[in-house]
C-alpha cells in the first residue's frame, strides 16, 4: 500500500523540481493568452504517453524498460540507451548548475558556485547509490518538508494578486501548437523513470492519475502566480518570474523577512531528489546493458556524477547554461515520446506473435 | 570521522560576518546633481540601547551600483543592503525618463536590494530628508519607513508603492501608477505631499493627497478614516466600497462605478440637515473624480487603472493601444452614495 504512495510522491517531487524555474518562462514565451489551455494540453499529452508506456510495459510482466529493449536486441539497446544516458548526464549537469545560480541569487551571494555544486552532487549521488528503496522512502520525507512550504508560498502570494492582470482566458493562438518550445515543456515533465521501477514494484495507472492531477494544479499555480501579480507584459521581461513573485510578498513577521529563503531551501531539496532519481536511472541502464561485465550500479552512478560535476563546473555562464539545458531537455523529450511508442508497439506485436505461436 | 567532517565543513564559516559586524541601511536616497554623477545617500540606524540614533552616508559616482560598491568599501562595517525598506528618489532624477527606467530596472534586478522596498519621490534635498530624523526628539531610527506603514484606518491618504509595482508599470498596457511624494517636515520627520503620476517611466503630473486617495479607492483600498471638511460640516468616512461594471459598445468602453461611503458626522454648523451634508459630500467627491478623469484622459494616462477591467474584452494586441485609442473615449458613470451612520 505504501509503495504506490511513495511512487506517486516521487512523481510529484520530480515534476515540482523541473516545474519551478524554466517552465513558466517557456509558457509565457509561447502564448500571451489562455495559458491554462497550454498547460492542460501538455498534461493530457503527457498522460497519454504515460498510459501508452504503462500499457506497453504491461505486456512484459516482471521486466523494466531496459529488459524490454534487450529482448529487441543488444545493439538496439546500445544505440538507443547510450545517447539517452549521455543526455541524462548533461541534464544533471545543467540542471544542477541552473539551480546553483538561483540558490546563489537567493541566499548565498558570496559563496562560489562550485562549493554548492559539490554539495548538490555529493548528496544526490550518495542517495542514488543507496538504491531505489532509499529514494522512495526519501520521497515521503522530502514531500513532508517541501509540500507545506509550496502551499504556504502559494497562499501568501495571494496578497499581491490583481485578478484583472489576466489577459484573455480563452483564445489560445493556434501557432503555439507548432512551437518547438512545446517539446521543451514536455521534456520538463519527466515520467520515464516510472518504467525503471515498475519491475520491483507496481503502481497502477489509475492511482497515478491522482498524482497527475496534483501536478497539473501545481503547474497551473506556477504559471498563474506571476501572471496574477505582474501581468503578461511584465512577466516576459523577468528572468525568474516565479522567484520575483515570491520576492514581492512583504511579510515582515516571517523569519528573515522573506519567504524566498524558504522557497530556495525547498528548491535544494527538490533538485537533490530529482538528480538522485536521474542518477539512479543512469546506474540502472548501464548495469543492465553491461551485465556480463559485473560493474555494479553504484560505480556507474559515481562515474556519471563525477562526469556531470565536471561539466557543470566548466559551463562558463548563466545564459549559456540555460541554453544548453534547454537543448538537452529538448533531446530528452525525443526519448520521452519515442520510448512509450516503441515499448507499446513491440509489446503489442510480440503479444500477437506469441498468440500465433501457441495456435 | 565527525571531527574530520566538521573541520572540513566549518572552515567555510571562517570569514563569516556576524550580524553585529554588519551595517544595515534602511533608507536609500538617490539623486542626480547637475553633473552626470549619481549621488546615493544611506540612512543607517546605529543600534544602541535607549538612543535612537542613525547616521547618513553619502557617495557619488557614475552608476548607482558603483556608488553602492564604493560605500561598501569606505564604510567601517560590512554594509548589507538586504534590509532596505525605502528608496527616496529625487525629482530631478525622476523627471528624466531614461534615467528613471534604468534605475528602476537596476533596483528590480539587483540581488542585494529587495524588490519589496518602497519607492517615493521628493523635491527636497535628499540629505535633508534622510538626516531630518536626527533632529527630532524621540523618533525611532526606522520611522521613515514606519511613516508609510501606519496600518489600516490611521492615515488613509498615505499609500505605498514597492519597486516591483513601479517595474510592472513600466510595461503595463492598461494601468499607470501614482508614486507618493514626500518632503522633510518642520516638526515631523516627513510631510506627505500627494502623488506623482507615472506613465511608462515618465512623470506626467502631480495630484493632491485627497485626489490620490480617490485614485486608490479604485484599487480597492478602503477609505476608512478619511476626514473631509465641507465648509459647514466635517465628516469621517467609516467604511467604503466600490462596484464597477464594464461594457463595450462599438469599441467605446463604458464603466459604471458606484462608490458607497459610510460616514459619521464629526461637527456641523447649526441648522444643517443630514441630507444637505450627504448631498454636498456626494457632489464634492464626484466633481473631484471627473476633474482627475478629464485631465488623465487628455494625458492618455490611465491612472485609475480602468484598462485592467477591459483586459478580457480586448485581445492582447488591442490592449497595446488602450491608452491612446480606447481610453480617451472611455465614459465613466461615477455615482457616490453616502450613508450616515
Amino acid at each position: 500500500m505504501t509503495r504506490p504512495l511513495q511512487i506517486g510522491l516521487t512523481f510529484i517531487i520530480i515534476q515540482l523540481s523541473f516545474g519551478y524555474l524554466i517552465f513558466p518562462d517557456l509558457i509565457y514565451d509561447i502564448t500571451n493568452t489562455a495559458h491554462w489551455e497550454l498547460v492542460m494540453c501538455l498534461g493530457i499529452f503527457q498522460l497519454f504517453l504515460i498510459w501508452m508506456y504503462f500499457k506497453g510495459l504491461s505486456y512484459f510482466p516482471q521486466s523494466d524498460v531496459v529488459e524490454v529493449y534487450l529482448k529487441l536486441g543488444r545493439w538496439v539497446t546500445f544505440l538507443y540507451f547510450i545517447p539517452f544516458v549521455i543526455n541524462l548526464i548533461l541534464i544533471v549537469a545543467f540542471n544542477n548548475r541552473l539551480h546553483t545560480e538561483v540558490i546563489i541569487s537567493i541566499f548565498l551571494p558570496r559563496t562560489p558556485y562550485w562549493s554548492i555544486l559539490i554539495l548538490l552532487f555529493f548528496i544526490s549521488a550518495y542517495t542514488a547509490t543507496k538504491g531505489i528503496g532509499t529514494i522512495l522512502r526519501c520521497s515521503v520525507f522530502i514531500s513532508l518538508l517541501v509540500i507545506p512550504l509550496v502551499a504556504f508560498n502559494i497562499f501568501s502570494s495571494t496578497v499581491n494578486f490583481d485578478l484583472h492582470n489576466l489577459s484573455q482566458v480563452w483564445d489560445l493562438p493556434i501557432q503555439s501548437w507548432l512551437d518547438i518550445k512545446f517539446f521543451y515543456l514536455l521534456g520538463l515533465s519527466p515520467f520515464l523513470f516510472l518504467g525503471f521501477i515498475t519491475f520491483e514494484t507496481n503502481i497502477s495507472f489509475r492511482k497515478l492519475i491522482v498524482a497527475w492531477i496534483s501536478v497539473i494544479l501545481f503547474l497551473l499555480s506556477v504559471v498563474y502566480i506571476p501572471l496574477f501579480i505582474f501581468g503578461q507584459e511584465t512577466v516576459v521581461r523577468l528572468s525568474n518570474p516565479f522567484l520575483e513573485a515570491m520576492d514581492s510578498v512583504d511579510i515582515s513577521w516571517f523569519s528573515f523577512n522573506r519567504q524566498t529563503v524558504f522557497f530556495g531551501v525547498s528548491l535544494v531539496g527538490l533538485v537533490i531528489f530529482a538528480n538522485a532519481v536521474i542518477l539512479l536511472m543512469i546506474g540502472h541502464v548501464m548495469e543492465k546493458m553491461f551485465q556480463p561485465r559485473k560493474v555494479r550500479a553504484p560505480h556507474w552512478i559515481i562515474g556519471a556524477s563525477v562526469l556531470s560535476f565536471v561539466l557543470a563546473v566548466i559551463v562558463p555562464n548563466k545564459s549559456l547554461n540555460e541554453q544548453y539545458f534547454l537543448w538537452s531537455i529538448g533531446a530528452q523529450s525525443f526519448f520521452m515520446v519515442t520510448t512509450p511508442f516503441i515499448v507499446f508497439i513491440y509489446g503489442f506485436l510480440s503479444k500477437r506473435g506469441v498468440l500465433k505461436y501457441e495456435k | 570521522m565527525i571531527g574530520c567532517i566538521s573541520i572540513i565543513l566549518l572552515s567555510g564559516c571562517w570569514d563569516i560576518k556576524d550580524i553585529d559586524k554588519r551595517a544595515l541601511p534602511l533608507v536609500i536616497g538617490i539623486s542626480k546633481e547637475n553633473n552626470d554623477d549619481y549621488k546615493v545617500t544611506l540612512q543607517i540606524p546605529i543600534p544602541q540601547e535607549d538612543a535612537h540614533l542613525s547616521r547618513t552616508v553619502t557617495g557619488s559616482g557614475e552608476t548607482v551600483a558603483s556608488v553602492l560598491g564604493q560605500l561598501r568599501t569606505n564604510f567601517e562595517d560590512a554594509i548589507d543592503y538586504s534590509q532596505i525598506r525605502l528608496i527616496v528618489i529625487h525629482k530631478n532624477l525622476a523627471k528624466n525618463q531614461k534615467e528613471l527606467k534604468k534605475l528602476i530596472k537596476f533596483l528590480m534586478v539587483s540581488e542585494d536590494i529587495p524588490s519589496r522596498a518602497l519607492v517615493s519621490i521628493t523635491d527636497d534635498n535628499i540629505e535633508n530628508v534622510l538626516s531630518n530624523i536626527n533632529k527630532k526628539l524621540g523618533v525611532h531610527a526606522s520611522s521613515i519607513y514606519d511613516f508609510f506603514n501606519k496600518g489600516a484606518g490611521w492615515a488613509p491618504e498615505i499609500f505605498s508603492v514597492p519597486i516591483w509595482e513601479v517595474y510592472r508599470s513600466l510595461y503595463s498596457y492598461t494601468k499607470d501608477l501614482a508614486i507618493p511624494v514626500v518632503r522633510s517636515g518642520k516638526d515631523t520627520v516627513l510631510t506627505f505631499e500627494g502623488a506623482a503620476i507615472m506613465k511608462k517611466g515618465i512623470l506626467i503630473g502631480r495630484i493632491r493627497p485627497d485626489e490620490g486617495q480617490l485614485v486608490n479607492v479604485f484599487q480597492n483600498k478602503n477609505e476608512k478614516g478619511r476626514i473631509e471638511s465641507l465648509g459647514f460640516a466635517s465628516i469621517i468616512v467609516t467604511n467604503s466600497s466600490i462596484q464597477n461594471k464594464t461594457s463595450l459598445n462599438n469599441n467605446t468602453p463604458l464603466v459604471t462605478s458606484d462608490l458607497n461611503l459610510k460616514i459619521y458626522i464629526l461637527e456641523r454648523k447649526a441648522g444643517i440637515t443630514n441630507r444637505r451634508i450627504k448631498k454636498e459630500l456626494e457632489k464634492v467627491t464626484e466633481k473631484r473624480f471627473y476633474h482627475i478623469l478629464k485631465q488623465s484622459q487628455q494625458n492618455h494616462t490611465d491612472i485609475f487603472g480602468f484598462g485592467q477591467q477591459f483586459r478580457q474584452q480586448f485581445s492582447y494586441n488591442e490592449l497595446k493601444d488602450w491608452r491612446n485609442e480606447y481610453y480617451p473615449n472611455l465614459k465613466v458613470n461615477f455615482k457616490v452614495t453616502a450613508n450616515i451612520e
